[in-house]
């Protein structure tokens, strides 16, 4: 077709519902506010690895929906989360990214979280444990036993993943949440204890779907020269996408030719547990993780929404705690070769999604952003981001192909090609199968 | 220090400041030219988030040149980086004929592949900050890297980069 006037240009694509979205979701700054209230202030967010606060008294500190969290590690080994937030002024209980109460600030003791401001201190549990000239002031009208912290629900599961619930009736725990997403590589991750080795974040102008996207979508490996050249043989072509309940997806393992690539060499002499050789499974979780185990490392993507068209994105990578040095070494170096702020892959990645911001700011006229390639469920499939796209729906009971519109069922898994075999199709109440 | 030492000092000074240049303008050959056969190259960080040393990349002389072959199969953000440093110390061990060196550096990257290229082309943005921790042996009235490492003090590093600083 050439090029199209604007009467063609806004037409809706010839696709199924649910077989595209418009591009309003990812720049409506009312939506995006939507968002951080119906969705990320009510799931399950990974916020950290627990071997960031490996010691009693350590804390690490987050964002969840704009939300100031703090975690904390207790003198039981007890990882806990609250709200970073004073009770009295609303002040942020602690304004470091990580760090340790053992050594004491100037306005309290050591062992307590302290608000600078007034004094107020408080225990690793959330109790608060000291009021300066508390009767003199409050004459027994606000008491220590009425201002402990907001404490949030928090869980360390899947290979020591710290993960938090602003919603304290969410109806499930993180095993339910996860609905057996991260089973394919469950023992990996907890055959022994984790460490990470590797930080660093980006802050990008695009919403942060289109990250979630760009993770769950292997079309785009076309962009990647390194994966075209270690990957793309039949093997490749045959993994296999997997939806889950409460929105998540991962993608079945290959043997990655690394060997293929000019500078690098073969992998297979280091591996996680349980992890045949050079192997590499993916996993997308609602609404913005990714946990990917590469061979000899793991990486873990978490977002923070910042608006309809920023989003902060932390990079972590973790191998075994029971590594020698000259093995992290070695999974350090796999793992920036491809994934480093320096690597082959993750460079285009976030080059690619900003190139999309540029076309998706807020108020710009609406694009149709296409995930309708069936192909019988496996890599090229998009039935990843259809099956997030259903889910997001749901939650946000509006229609991802005309967000004004109320949720209506769409196409997930296309009828045109048999699912491949063995996979398992929404064991729940998740997705549809058909129209 | 004597006249020796000082003329030492300024082979040392003069190396790292056009490796600077050549970085500036990618000519990684003649960056490679300054570097031994054996160079080791690494970019560091400390990490006060996870309290841990990082090591972002670390790559020896044959492998950055491999690195640095592929570049133009590699989809990048084609916005130049350059920098603005000054060696802070030249140590030179005369009996060893070898010299380590501490340079301050800022890295701005002038904006081609902006968020919005119109509007951003020609901008320039702090990038990096860091610091170059150098290992040189001193031949032939050269100062020749046998071992650089790029210590940087940003952790927020955006889309990254495929050219080493």
């Amino acid at each position: 077709m050439p090029a199209r006037n604007n009467e063609q240009w806004e037409q809706k694509p010839d696709l199924k519902k649910g077989e595209w979205v418009d591009s309003r979701i990812y720049s409506d700054e009312e939506i995006f506010e939507e968002e951080l209230s119906r969705i990320w202030k009510k799931a399950w967010i990974p916020l950290m690895h627990e071997s960031e606060l490996p010691e009693p008294f350590d804390f690490r500190t987050a964002i969840i929906a704009r939300e100031p969290v703090i975690v904390v590690r207790g003198p039981d080994n007890q990882i806990r989360a609250f709200l970073n937030v004073c009770p009295h002024r609303g002040m942020a209980l602690d304004r470091r990214p990580a760090g340790s109460f053992l050594q004491g600030e100037p306005s309290g003791n050591a062992k307590h979280m302290t608000c600078m401001f007034h004094g107020w201190q408080f225990d690793m549990k959330g109790n608060c444990v000291e009021i300066p000239r508390e009767k003199a002031g409050y004459q027994g009208r606000v008491t220590k036993e009425g201002q402990g912290l907001r404490r949030l629900r928090c869980e360390t599961k899947f290979g020591g993943i710290v993960w938090v619930c602003l919603d304290d009736k969410i109806d499930c725990d993180v095993e339910g949440w996860a609905a057996g997403s991260l089973d394919c590589i469950r023992k990996s991750l907890d055959e022994e204890p984790l460490e990470i080795f590797h930080y660093h974040k980006a802050i990008i102008d695009c919403n942060y779907k289109l990250w979630h996207d760009t993770n769950s979508e292997f079309y785009h490996d076309y962009m990647h020269y390194h994966n075209r050249i270690t990957g793309f043989d039949d093997a490749y072509f045959a993994r296999e996408c997997s939806a889950f309940d409460n929105g998540h997806v991962n993608v079945g393992t290959f043997t990655v030719n690394y060997g293929e690539y000019e500078v690098a060499h073969d992998r297979g002499d280091l591996t996680f547990p349980h992890l045949p050789p050079n192997n590499w499974y993916m996993v997308d979780m609602f609404p913005g993780v990714n946990v990917n185990l590469r061979g000899s490392a793991l990486r873990m993507d978490l977002m923070t929404p910042l608006s309809a068209n920023k989003v902060m994105i932390e990079f972590r990578g973790l191998g075994l705690k029971s590594d020698s040095k000259k093995v992290r070494d070695h999974r350090i170096h796999h793992h920036n070769t491809i994934w480093g702020p320096f690597g082959r892959n993750l460079h285009e990645d976030l080059v690619g999604v900003a190139g999309q911001g540029v076309t998706m700011m807020p108020n710009s006229e609406p694009r149709r952003i296409l995930h309708g390639r069936h192909e019988g469920l496996y890599i090229h499939d998009e039935v990843g981001m259809r099956h997030f796209y259903d889910t997001w729906g749901k939650w946000m009971d509006r229609l991802p192909s005309d967000p004004g519109k109320k949720y209506e069922p769409g196409l997930v898994v296309g009828p045109e090609m048999p699912p491949a075999k063995g996979i398992s199709i929404f064991p729940g109440k998740g997705a549809v199968a058909a129209e | 220090m004597s006249a020796n030492g000082t003329n030492k000092t300024e082979m040392v000074k003069d190396a790292i400041y056009q490796a600077c240049l050549n970085l500036d303008e990618q000519k990684w050959d003649e960056w490679l030219g300054q570097c031994d056969e054996n160079f080791e190259y690494s970019i560091t960080a400390h990490s006060p988030e996870i309290g841990k040393d990082m090591k972002y990349l670390g790559l020896n002389a044959l492998e950055l040149k491999e690195y640095f072959e592929l570049l133009p199969k590699h989809n990048t953000d084609h916005s130049p980086l350059r920098r603005h440093a000054t060696v802070y110390s030249v140590s030179v061990d005369e009996k060893a004929k070898t010299a380590e060196a501490v340079t301050s550096f800022l890295i701005t990257q002038e904006m081609f592949d902006g968020v919005n290229a119109p509007l951003d082309t020609g901008e320039n943005h702090l990038f990096v900050v860091g610091k170059y921790l150098d290992k040189l042996k001193i031949e032939n009235g050269h100062a020749v890297f046998t071992e650089r490492e790029t210590r940087i003090h940003t952790r927020r590093l955006d889309k990254g980069s495929h050219w080493v600083f």
